[in-house]
């Protein structure tokens, strides 16, 4: 019988068909593609919801979906690799779908008031290009192997940077379409060379074990790392201990997470992105290019689980990134910027979670802030839309009674994103922080303190960026909404029409509600079952990537304890901070009349305006270093390699002169040659023989 | 004796029905010029028709019977003939396969190539009566008829070489071949007699078997013997084009006409080796030592001294030529020195099978490539297009065809992917490597990334270049396109039937062993 799971390639070709045909058929076509996008779409949708009921168990028993559908490269002989194509559907992949589908759905229907109300051109190449991302996302979201997810992060990277460098005839967009490019490019070095090392070690990338009929016919490749950490199998380390091996490998791979996540150091691709289109801002912050990476650590979560080292590495990169993000939020002018800078900082919370051993802590993230930033980057679009695209803060202002949806919509997002509660952000950020405090706290007495040392530090600056992540949202609200309107067009600005507002309207009930489905404090509180993301993700038919197993996998593998701790406790102290970031917002920016507060920061302002002078090392180490690098290389190319190469040219054509001589065009001396070698052959052969015979 | 072929009985001497092909063919050639002396158009396309015909037929039975296993030892097991003085095997069925090709090719080719020229008859009767020698070569199993059918196939290739009465270069090349041949032919026969010094027989097998007999009883003359091995050994290089009896063939492949340097370089090439093959592999295993045990004279290190060098210079000195037709010749000497590591590298304890059938394998490419390859030069004579690299600039916008053909002949030649010439190339590398005889394998890899160079000298003129404009095609030639254009779909298709056609080559040289 053809169930769900011979569907779910359809929930990715059906926007790759939408590519196709607004690629080729889009100028003929009323809204310029949009159409394709918009109906492609909402059939990803429907098949990513039915999907997700089918393994939430609403249709028949809960089950999950693993198997290999199309084999490229068939490996021959022992040892032999073998690469195929494949679809993996466990409860995180059903979430995953439902959020990218929901929230690309959405986008193209707002793309319809941002990019074609505006009356902008090239749209076919734009809702083209918007089918291509999807479906790229999609298919790295229920790849079932490495190399296949590595694959369609690659297409993903892509296709951001065709959109982001949508308006190509303006020096920015460009530009900042290959930064994005290349820095994200420059971490997926790491990951391909960590997918190489993840095959030749294990023979296989399959993230989980494909079964059939209940025995295993198909290992993935952490539960052979389990098994040759726990000495059951062998693997190649290449000269390293098996757990150091393994902790580079993880390491490796993360590069391209941090690459794309936008994750300190590499972080520096995704303010500049802000030149594409907003909605396009909007895909890539919540659901497609940027999430790739975290749910890359989250879908290979069973791997990163047996090297605590990497874990801690991934804990302190986040909550580094989380608070490094957040006080740089703080002084940026721009609406989309102070959003760009938030995306940093919320991923960051997510890889804290994924570092300190909170799984379903990082997916609840990962979810809510799906939901509540495409609210804020739409909300945005829209605000820009109302304010003729002109995007500084400073000459906006009062705008929310003119366009009550957006205010009230963005409102609800920026409550999410600074924490307060009941909004989406509270609960799964208070989670977030809370895995970090209690594994860090818990593996502080074990022998890996070092590990619960690192953790507690990304806790500490996790805990920090609460006050500056809600002292920026609402700085932003205050400016854009509050006090008095600073230019004409802000005075003038209007509500935008239902493309705009419907999108606005269906995100801003979710970011109020979403995080209801895992409210930890109020179960602990209230000993209700309602922790239902908690019971999602600790079931389904694959046990290797179920949080039970990985819970298993945290303590007996990695180390992690969790300490005995209430959850009440530390979430007040992060509501707190949070409401006292909202506070200092208010006091100082919700005036009708607000001035650059910032200024008093001094030099300090100067360096968070400048970013720390992040790009300004980059480019010094392209500059600086690269290219007198790649000078040498040249020079040692050009001289030396060419020079063996044209030297072993002229040694081959000089013995070939010399060989055709042997040719004079005289038969006296073929004979006498001939005669000449029959001797000497008869000499070595026959005379030599005898003798030595 | 009677056999049986595909279930139907018949006299034994119908095994050799592709060897009357071609003599009927020619009697047929000689009994039209009877009907019709002065050439006129009508007799022309009767005789290239009977020709083609002839030695398609050839082709044709010989390769009904491989498939239907005449010769073999799942069919009727190999046909012997004239008390033991030929012999129908495999093999002899695999090289008439080749050697009839080739000449349907060639004669196919000349039909336009000889417009205008006299003594067409006798054109195709030599080149008839050639073939008529190669396939006798390829049957040969004494040493008697083995030396008669290479002066039988040797004789008209003289004719052939010098056939453009007219043409200084045609004549001098003539006669050159013919003074190196007699040479050679004297040493061949030289050694055949110090062989029958030795051993006082002259069937293969006999020889073997009464050598082996004499060495059992101490009575073995290795000092005689070896001198008449060596001898026929560098007899045979005559005719395989190997180094040092080569000199002949830069010479004779310049100066003949094109379609002849095609033929000689292709049919009679495979001719000498499958001669060579048969004869070192029957007459002298144990000599060489095949069989295990000491060799009493070592013919395969002195096979890996001669394809070394073959290599070499040919490849060598093919790169530094300013001519097309020359750097043809010298790469057909560089590509007999790699089909002598069917002998080359018969060392003990590999499998002597895959050695031997790379070698046929790469004979019956080469026969398809290196043809296509002259058959072209064949084609840029009659447009009167000059003879040096620079004359072909620019050739791919007047003719895109045949130079495309030309491109995949070239290619393939050198060993790329992109006809039959890669999987041949790479057998021979395998069979190098198996051998474990890694100067062998080092020698044909430098070569083939050497003749990389010099083949694409020719693709980078015809494509890349720009005309001067002095050349002008007028006319397409029909039967010369043709053949082009047959014989590179037939080197493209070699190569995904390769796997097809190899299975008979390599049991047709398990046998010998």
């Amino acid at each position: 019988m053809a169930g769900v799971y011979d569907f779910v390639p359809a929930i990715a070709a059906l926007p790759f068909l939408a590519f196709l045909v607004s690629l080729f058929f889009g100028r003929y076509m009323p809204k310029r593609g949009a159409e394709a996008g918009v109906i492609a779409t909402a059939g990803s949708l429907g098949l990513s919801t039915w999907t997700a009921l089918t393994v939430a168990g609403f249709t028949g028993p809960a089950t999950s979906y693993n198997a290999n559908l199309y084999t490229w490269v068939q490996g021959v002989g022992d040892g032999a690799l073998t690469l195929s194509l494949g679809v993996l559907v466990d409860p995180l992949a059903a979430l995953m779908l439902l959020i990218v589908s929901l929230i690309s759905f959405l986008v193209h229907v707002f793309s319809l008031g941002y990019m074609n109300d505006e009356g902008e051109t090239g749209l076919p190449r734009y809702y083209a290009g918007l089918g291509l991302f999807t479906a790229s996302m999609l298919a790295f979201v229920f790849s079932n192997n490495l190399l296949m997810a590595f694959m369609f992060f690659e297409l993903v990277g892509l296709c951001s940077y065709l959109l982001i460098g949508f308006w190509f005839r303006d020096d920015g967009p460009p530009s900042a379409a290959k930064k994005a490019f290349l820095v994200t490019r420059f971490g997926d070095y790491f990951f391909l060379v960590g997918v190489v090392g993840v095959f030749a070690t294990f023979g296989t990338g399959l993230f989980a074990p494909i079964t059939d009929g209940g025995t295993v016919v198909a290992e993935s490749f952490p539960q052979v790392a389990e098994h040759a950490l726990g000495g059951e199998a062998s693997v190649e380390t290449f000269g390293l201990e098996t757990g150091t091996w393994f902790t580079v490998l993880g390491l490796l791979v993360l590069g391209g997470v941090i690459g794309k996540s936008a994750q300190f150091p590499l972080h520096t691709w995704l303010p500049d992105a802000m030149e594409g289109p907003t909605p396009v801002s909007a895909l890539i912050h919540a659901a497609t290019m940027v999430a790739a990476g975290v749910y890359l650590v989250a879908r290979m979560y069973g791997f990163y689980l047996l090297s605590p080292q990497a874990l801690a590495v991934i804990a302190l990169v986040g909550g580094f990134t989380a608070l490094f993000a957040a006080t740089m939020g703080v002084v940026k002018q721009e609406l989309k910027q102070v959003l760009a800078y938030s995306t940093i900082s919320q991923y960051g919370y997510m890889m804290l979670a994924l570092g300190a051993g909170g799984y379903t802590a990082a997916v609840f993230h990962l979810t809510t802030h799906a939901v509540f930033k495409a609210l804020l980057f739409l909300g945005a679009g829209s605000v820009i839309i109302a304010m003729h695209h002109e995007e500084n803060m400073w000459t906006m202002g009062g705008l929310k009674d003119r366009m009550p949806v957006t205010y009230y919509t963005f409102l609800s997002g920026s409550l999410a994103l600074a924490g307060i509660v009941p909004f989406a952000g509270f609960w799964s950020k208070d989670e977030v922080l809370f895995e970090a405090l209690v594994h860090g706290l818990g593996t502080l007495e074990t022998e890996a303190s070092m590990v619960g040392t690192l953790l507690l530090v990304g806790y500490a600056m996790g805990l920090l960026a609460v006050f500056f992540t809600a002292f920026y949202t609402f700085r932003m609200v205050f400016l854009t909404f509050h006090g008095d309107a600073r230019t004409d067009a802000a005075r003038d600005a209007t509500e935008n029409r239902w493309n705009v507002t419907f999108p606005l309207a269906v995100l801003g009930i979710g970011a109020a509600t979403v995080g209801f489905i895992n409210m930890v404090p109020v179960a602990e509180l209230t000993g209700a079952e309602i922790e239902f993301l908690h019971d999602w993700l600790a079931h389904g038919g694959i046990d290797a990537t179920t949080t039970e197993t990985y819970s298993e996998l945290l303590h007996d593998v990695a180390g992690i304890e969790a300490a005995e701790l209430g959850a009440l406790g530390p979430g007040a102290v992060s509501l707190a901070l949070a409401l006292a970031g909202v506070g200092t917002a208010w006091t100082l920016y919700n005036v009708p009349d607000p001035v650059e507060q910032t200024d008093k920061l001094g030099g300090l302002k100067t360096l968070l305006v400048h970013n720390y002078y992040q790009d300004e090392y980059q480019v010094w180490l392209a500059q600086g270093v690269t290219v007198p690098l790649a000078r040498a290389a040249d020079r040692f190319d050009q001289g030396v390699v060419d020079g063996v190469v044209n030297g072993i040219s002229s040694v081959s054509l000089f013995t070939g002169s010399r060989f055709r001589r042997i040719q004079s065009g005289l038969v006296t001396n073929y004979a006498a040659l001939m005669t000449l070698s029959l001797v000497l052959l008869l000499i070595v052969f026959v005379l030599a023989g005898e003798v030595m015979g | 004796m009677v056999i049986d072929v595909a279930g139907v009985s018949a006299p034994d001497w119908v095994a050799l029905a592709p060897t009357f092909a071609f003599v009927a063919a020619a009697m047929l050639t000689f009994l039209v010029d009877t009907v019709e002396p002065r050439p006129g158009t009508s007799s022309n396309a009767a005789l290239a028709a009977t020709a083609v015909v002839g030695s398609l037929v050839a082709f044709l039975v010989a390769g009904y019977f491989l498939v239907a296993g005449v010769g073999q030892p799942r069919g009727t097991g190999a046909v012997s003939l004239f008390q033991d003085q030929l012999v129908v095997d495999g093999m002899s069925l695999f090289f008439v396969v080749i050697v009839g090709s080739v000449t349907a090719l060639v004669s196919l080719a000349s039909f336009d190539y000889l417009e205008g020229q006299t003594y067409q008859a006798e054109y195709y009767g030599l080149v008839l009566l050639a073939a008529t020698g190669m396939s006798l070569m390829a049957s040969a199993n004494s040493l008697a008829t083995a030396f008669v059918s290479l002066e039988l196939s040797s004789l008209p290739s003289y004719a052939l070489v010098a056939y453009l009465k007219r043409n200084r270069g045609s004549v001098e090349a003539g006669l050159k071949y013919f003074l190196v041949g007699a040479v050679s032919s004297s040493v061949l026969a030289y050694g055949i007699s110090l062989v029958y010094a030795a051993s006082g027989r002259m069937k293969f097998d006999a020889v073997a078997s009464t050598l082996s007999t004499l060495a059992a009883d101490g009575e073995f003359f290795p000092g005689i013997l070896g001198i008449g091995v060596v001898m026929i050994l560098l007899g045979l290089a005559f005719k395989t084009a190997s180094v040092p009896f080569h000199f002949w063939a830069p010479e004779a492949y310049e100066g003949a006409p094109a379609p002849v340097s095609a033929f000689l370089s292709s049919a009679s090439k495979a001719a000498g080796f499958v001669l060579a093959f048969r004869l070192f592999l029957t007459a002298f295993p144990e000599v060489g030592g095949l069989a295990g045990g000491d060799p009493a004279v070592d013919w395969v290190v002195a096979a890996q001294v001669l394809a070394v060098v073959t290599m070499t210079v040919g490849n060598f000195a093919a790169a530094t030529q300013e001519k097309v037709k020359r750097m043809l010749a010298y790469s057909s000497v560089g590509h007999a020195g790699y089909v002598l590591i069917g002998l080359a590298a018969l060392t003990q304890g590999t499998d002597h099978g895959l050695v031997l059938g790379a070698s046929m394998m790469h004979l019956l490419v080469y026969g398809f490539m290196n043809t296509g390859a002259f058959l072209f030069v064949a084609l840029a004579e009659h447009w009167g297009v000059g003879r040096t690299f620079q004359d072909f600039n620019g050739l791919s916008t007047q003719a895109p065809l045949a130079c495309a053909a030309m491109t995949v002949f070239l290619f393939s030649l050198a060993g790329l992917p992109v006809g039959g010439g890669f999987l041949s190339k790479f057998y021979l590398l395998l069979a190098t490597a198996n051998a474990g005889t890694w100067l062998l394998a080092g020698a044909l890899i430098v070569n083939s990334a050497l003749s990389l160079f010099y083949y694409s000298r020719v693709v980078k003129a015809m494509w890349f270049e720009e005309a001067d404009g002095t050349v002008e095609v007028e006319s397409y030639p029909t039967s010369l396109y043709a053949a082009v254009v047959i014989a590179a779909v037939a080197t493209v298709l070699l190569l995904p039937a390769f796997g097809l056609l190899s299975p008979s080559a390599f049991d047709a040289a398990t046998v010998l062993f």
